[in-house]
């Protein structure tokens, strides 16, 4: 401080007001310092594109126009396959009508189909045709189909021939029709045949839906009426496959397939506590009669494996009631998300379902003594009849009570058993209609209340042919929508990001990916529709490859920032 | 194995005919299938005192499957996962044994079928052979060590690297090249590992003899090996050995009264005394369960010498449960008794009756277990961090004197396989050999030998060597010198300062070979997997000692000196450069000078301002100040435009970016 106070009075005007003029320079620069300074500027700025360009990244050029184009194409309007309904009157009189009724059809289906405008439906891609065989050589069609060797011809079935069992129309029906394969690659897509035939019996109209691309309306029924019945048949089996409007509507996660295209079906029998009893199956067997037409089936949908396995000391995790009304114990809608017990079921993760495939569970659970019969109560009080349950994108759970539980025995010794092939085949009666569910078709038209005139013929194979149709229209054009989203995010990503290094596998991918797409519209729009189906998934999951490229994950973020503080500094 | 396979063939033509049949009608029936080809289970324990106070537990279980296309995919008993496993990487062989702790082969005996088949080197070790082609053999490897690693809830997929397995031609089992064997010699064994081997049990441990597993008790044992042993054949089909040994120590407190006068007697204990839980009734999928309880062949010749040993309760002992069943070895050595095994069936036991066996000794007796010929040790020689030497020393335990009169021309052959990882780089070429402590020429000593040196981040360096002594040595060394090397920084394992840990070496014996025969009806060991693996027997082997090599680590901050300083010089460079470039020392001589005449001295000037400042009083100088800001004005303004326009400009390139 004292020295601060000592220095105060020292201190003189500090700028003297000359001393602006003195410090400017008296002599010239000389031009050998700039001369030196440019000559390092100047290298250095011609070296600076040549720096530039070594750090340049790799980037594998992606058809960004192709994807663009591809969903602008596909997003705004799905594509919509096309679908053939050829109305077949096996009844004399009308002869000269068929292009009337076929007009009065078509309105009729105008009017519905509105409502159901859903992914792979046929939307307006459809044609109505009509032929009216009169039976005694009188034959008359409307403008279409005429010569296609997929329509009818006339005489090869009468009227009466509709009266035989149902099973037997139906294959009747399938031979006079031209097993589908003749039919394929017309470019008008499957034809889906509707007959009308007379009845004697004055009561009622009896609708049967079969097996294969056909259904059949007996009965006296009036034009009106038939073209009104006809138009629902149409769009509510052929063109929906029987689901209702909410499943249809939500989009395409209701398909459990992986986004490589494969399934694997795990099959698990637990004996929830085995010193009651223990039970064992004969899956191999259910395997090769049961399980295999379902899987092949859907094949152009997904490629399905099986596994089986029987498990042991599995208790189920929720707490039933013994309920002396129905006779068992009571587990109820509530108890479902607790009923699947993960510490104790060891449902393991197949080797099979590798990488980014899907896997289902469905659990056979064998009740204990204790808890024997396990009973699932619906809402309304009423005890289930498949008594089981399934979870979307999981599985199913049936609770399969053995015989040995009603005969209160007294008898502690252990039951070892098989279960019989009786109880097996209800079992996986039961399975295939959960696969049916979680494929987004109804378990099973029985309790279809709304149309009790209907009968609907089940397929041994667990789908029609017709919901097959249904599935693969359905699938290809999730597929598409899929990989386009995924094609279109890609892209964004990438113009994003101009630093991000992009493999050439990734471009290869993609290619492929859109060569895929554009051959599943193809085939969509040929009306063949596994092929769409099964070329649509592999664009999906080409899709899916290119996006999850390890690649992309590793550096999908590098900013300019970073750029010039690992270059330029 | 014949007879059945006889029996299975007409069968599987009736399921052939079976098959088309229900394919035309489609409707389920049942047909049993061929007797004798299903899936089984069985477990055993085997319970035996160990010589010095403590006992030892291995529970053996065992599953099989017959082969069958649906291996893999259909499946009862079998656990599934080991059954893809198995078909996926195609495997003949495969075990992986996780072990706590080391089992001490001079008390615990290196010369019977349970020591030299279950004694295991500490941490992970990994050994399958594949049915594959050569050049595929690599890379199953690798996939199989990653899925095992997710199977066990462990590091087992370190093996992956090449630096970490190697493949043994005939040092390691039999002759293969389609072998491969890795070790990881710190892994830790702990429950998260038990649970999912538990898990391939058909009852897990909720059941039957691995109910006893009780995870505190296991972890708190000497000795703890869990190990898993998988065949597979297409006519064997694919059996699954499970085996946990464990070596605990009993408490000493529940003794008998006489334990009190008698500080030497054997602490009497009970299985509940060492597990706390007591079996109650067998696994109801299990086709036997067993429990065995072994007096070893010493210790079963001085109960004899007592009393001849004939019931379960004698002078020496008394067993806690009445057992169903006693049998004898047949013993080819004369003089050295022959174990007793005494046999529970757990299937007798339930609830309201445990299975609770137990010992209670009532003399005292000190016995000792059979020996492998040569006591092993494996031990670090020299100092410092450059360089060392490993050591590799053969102890005669003169078992050979024991067994027959030693003439001259016997020999005994040893086969030593090591891996050692590449840091550690081993010179073959200085292999010395010392017999009783003097040199050997080593042609005179090595028989066959088989070097594969390491390669740097390649792969480890193995050794087999095959060598043969005469009969009648003491001790026998090996050494070799190595060299540390030097890793990457990012090479280093957490806490590289800890060392580094060499595998065991594994030495075998070929001449010997220990198998335990009883006197049984052939059907028993059928049934019982444990003594049929007792008779089969193994070559004695004893594993060796993990050796711990500590490395130069590096000072891990050492990046971030090196980033400093090498910022401060670059720093330092710019600055003067840039200094260099701009000054005019000319020109500031001659303001200088032009100052100095004017001005009292810069220094001076500066503090004044300084001291003003810290006065808080405003420099009397500010109107001067003012005006030179208002001459440089139209510069300021220059350099503000120029640089909101640089920062405009670089603003749009980024964004554009």
């Amino acid at each position: 401080m004292a020295e601060i106070s000592e220095s105060e009075p020292l201190n003189p005007n500090p700028d003297s007001p000359g001393s602006g003029a003195s410090s400017r320079r008296s002599t010239m620069p000389g031009t050998k310092r700039l001369m030196v300074t440019l000559s390092v500027l100047f290298p250095f700025l011609a070296g600076l594109p040549f720096l530039l360009k070594s750090t340049e990244i790799y980037r594998s050029p992606l058809p960004f126009s192709s994807i663009d184009s591809l969903s602008y194409r596909l997003l705004p309007e799905p594509p919509s396959p096309p679908c053939r309904l050829q109305v077949v009157f096996l009844r004399p009189g009308i002869g000269d009508s068929a292009d009337r009724l076929a007009r009065l059809i078509s309105d009729e289906v105008d009017k519905r189909i509105e409502g159901s405008l859903t992914c792979g439906s046929c939307r307006r891609n459809y044609a109505v045709s009509v032929t009216v065989d009169s039976g005694n050589g009188g034959c008359a069609c409307s403008g279409i189909g005429e010569g296609d060797p997929c329509f009818w011809r006339c005489g090869v079935v009468d009227s009466l021939g509709l009266r035989n069992k149902d099973e037997v129309v139906d294959e009747m029906l399938d031979a006079a029709l031209g097993k589908g394969g003749r039919c394929m690659g017309s470019g008008v897509g499957k034809v889906y045949t509707v007959l009308v035939g007379e009845s004697d019996a004055q009561e009622g109209v009896r609708i049967v839906v079969g097996k294969h691309r056909h259904a059949w309306v007996e009965g006296n029924v009036g034009e009106n009426d038939a073209a009104l019945l006809i138009a629902n048949i149409f769009i509510k089996y052929f063109v929906n496959g029987g689901r209702e409007e909410f499943v249809a509507q939500r989009k395409g996660e209701f398909v459990p397939v992986g986004l490589d295209g494969s399934v694997v079906l795990s099959f698990s029998l637990l004996n929830a506590d085995p010193t009651d009893w223990v039970y064992d199956w004969n899956f191999q067997k259910i395997d090769e009669v049961m399980l295999a037409p379902v899987v092949q089936a859907l094949a152009p949908v997904a490629n399905i494996q099986m596994e089986s396995q029987v498990l042991y000391h599995t208790p189920k995790s929720s707490i039933s009631n013994w309920d002396d009304k129905s006779g068992g114990n009571i587990f109820g809608i509530g108890d479902l998300p607790f009923f699947v017990n993960s510490n104790e079921w060891h449902l393991d993760t197949s080797i099979a379902a590798a990488g980014r495939s899907k896997i289902l569970q469905f659990v056979v659970y064998v009740p204990s003594r204790n808890e024997c019969p396990l009973l699932l109560q619906l809402p309304n009080g009423k005890i289930s009849k498949t008594n089981g349950f399934i979870s979307p994108m999981w599985g199913g759970v049936i609770v399969w009570n053995p015989p040995e539980c009603s005969a209160d025995s007294q008898n502690k010794s252990l039951i070892r058993r098989t279960m019989s092939p009786e109880d097996l085949q209800k079992i996986f009666h039961v399975i295939v209609g959960q696969l049916r569910l979680l494929f987004g078709f109804k378990s099973d038209y029985i309790q279809d209340d709304d149309m009790d005139l209907i009968n609907i013929l089940a397929s041994e194979k667990g789908f029609t042919e017709w919901e097959l149709d249904v599935l693969y229209r359905h699938h290809a054009c999730y597929n598409l929508i899929s990989c386009t989203t995924t094609l279109e995010s890609l892209s964004k990503l990438v113009q994003s990001l101009p630093r991000m290094i992009i493999m050439d596998d990734i471009g290869k991918q993609v290619k492929y990916s859109l060569e895929a797409a554009s051959l599943a519209e193809n085939n969509a729009s040929l009306g063949i529709y596994d092929a769409s189906a099964a070329s649509s998934l592999q664009a999906r999951s080409l899709a899916e490859d290119a996006f999850f490229h390890p690649s992309i994950m590793s550096i999908s973020y590098s900013s300019l920032e970073h750029y010039f503080a690992i270059y330029m500094l | 194995m014949s007879k059945l396979r006889l029996r299975f063939n007409p069968t599987a033509f009736l399921l052939i005919i079976f098959f088309f049949n229900s394919v035309l009608r489609p409707a389920l029936a049942l047909v049993e299938d061929g007797e004798g080809l299903e899936e089984e289970f069985t477990e055993e324990l085997l319970l035996k005192p160990l010589p010095d106070r403590k006992v030892l537990a291995h529970f053996h279980f065992q599953s099989s499957a017959p082969p069958s296309a649906a291996n893999g995919r259909h499946h009862r008993l079998f656990p599934k996962a080991i059954a893809q496993l198995a078909r996926k990487f195609q495997i003949r062989e495969l075990e992986l044994s996780f072990t706590q702790g080391r089992w001490n082969y001079e008390r615990w005996g290196g010369f019977d079928p349970m020591s030299t088949a279950n004694a295991k080197p500490p941490g992970v070790e990994l050994w399958a052979a594949f049915d594959l082609p050569l050049n595929e053999i690599d890379h199953t490897w690798k996939n199989l060590t990653h899925a095992l690693s997710g199977l066990f809830c462990s590091s087992i997929n370190f093996l992956e690297s090449s630096t970490a397995y190697s493949a043994p031609s005939w040092g390691f089992h039999s002759n293969s090249s389609k072998l491969r064997y890795g070790a990881l010699p710190r892994e830790a064994v702990c429950t998260e590992n038990l649970t999912p081997w538990l898990k391939l049990l058909p009852c897990r441990d909720k059941a039957g003899i691995a109910l006893l597993l009780d995870r505190p008790s296991i972890y708190r044992s000497h000795y703890h090996s869990q190990r898993l042993r998988l065949i597979s054949s297409e006519f064997t089909g694919i059996i699954l050995e499970q085996a946990l040994t464990v070596v605990l120590q009993p408490s000493m407190r529940s003794n008998s009264p006489a334990s009190s006068g008698y500080g030497f007697l054997q602490p009497s204990w009970s299985v509940n005394s060492l597990f706390g839980k007591e079996v109650v009734g067998q696994c109801v999928l299990a086709k036997t369960s067993r429990i065995f309880f072994e007096l070893e062949k010493d210790l079963a010749f001085k109960v004899d010498k007592q009393q001849p040993l004939s019931s379960w309760n004698n002078s020496a002992f008394e067993l806690s449960v009445i057992p169903n069943n006693d049998i004898r070895e047949i013993n080819a050595v004369k003089n050295m008794g022959s174990s007793v095994l005494y046999v529970f069936e757990v299937s007798n036991s339930n609830d309201h009756m445990p299975l609770d066996v137990g010992i209670r000794w009532k003399i005292p007796l000190v016995w000792s277990y059979p020996q492998a010929p040569f006591h092993m040790n494996r031990y670090l020689m020299g100092s410092g961090n450059e360089r060392g030497s490993i050591a590799i020393s053969l102890r005669s335990t003169h078992l050979l004197e024991r067994f027959s009169r030693v003439s001259d021309g016997c020999a005994v052959h040893a086969v030593i396989f090591q891996v050692v990882p590449w840091y550690v780089k081993v010179y073959y070429h200085t292999l010395h050999i010392f017999v009783d402590g003097k040199a050997q020429i080593i042609s005179d000593v090595v028989r066959k030998m088989k070097i594969s040196p390491s390669e740097d981040k390649l792969s480890p360096g193995s050794m087999e060597l095959l060598l043969r002594f005469p009969c009648n040595i003491e001790s026998a060394t090996l050494t070799l010198d190595f060299d540390k090397g030097f890793l990457h920084i990012d090479e280093y394992p957490p806490d590289a300062n800890q060392g580094f840990d060499i595998p065991s070496a594994l030495v075998t014996f070929p001449d010997f070979h220990c198998s335990r025969s009883y006197q049984l009806d052939d059907s028993i060991y059928y049934k019982s997997p444990l003594l049929s693996k007792f008779q089969e027997g193994n070559p004695v082997q004893t594993y060796t000692e993990v050796l711990l090599v500590p490395l130069t680590t590096p000072d891990f901050s050492m990046p971030y000196n090196v980033i400093t300083f090498t910022c401060t010089v670059l720093a330092l460079y710019f600055g003067s450069m840039l200094n260099v470039l701009r000054r005019r020392a000319g020109e500031e001589e001659r303001l200088e000078r032009s100052k100095a005449s004017e001005k009292p001295g810069l220094i001076p000037l500066l503090l004044s301002k300084l001291f003003s400042k810290l006065k808080g009083k405003e420099p009397e100088s500010s109107p001067p100040l003012s005006t030179s800001s208002s001459i440089l004005g139209p510069k300021l303004v220059a350099k503000v435009i120029l640089v909101g326009l640089l920062a405009v400009i670089w603003n749009y390139y980024l964004k554009n970016g």
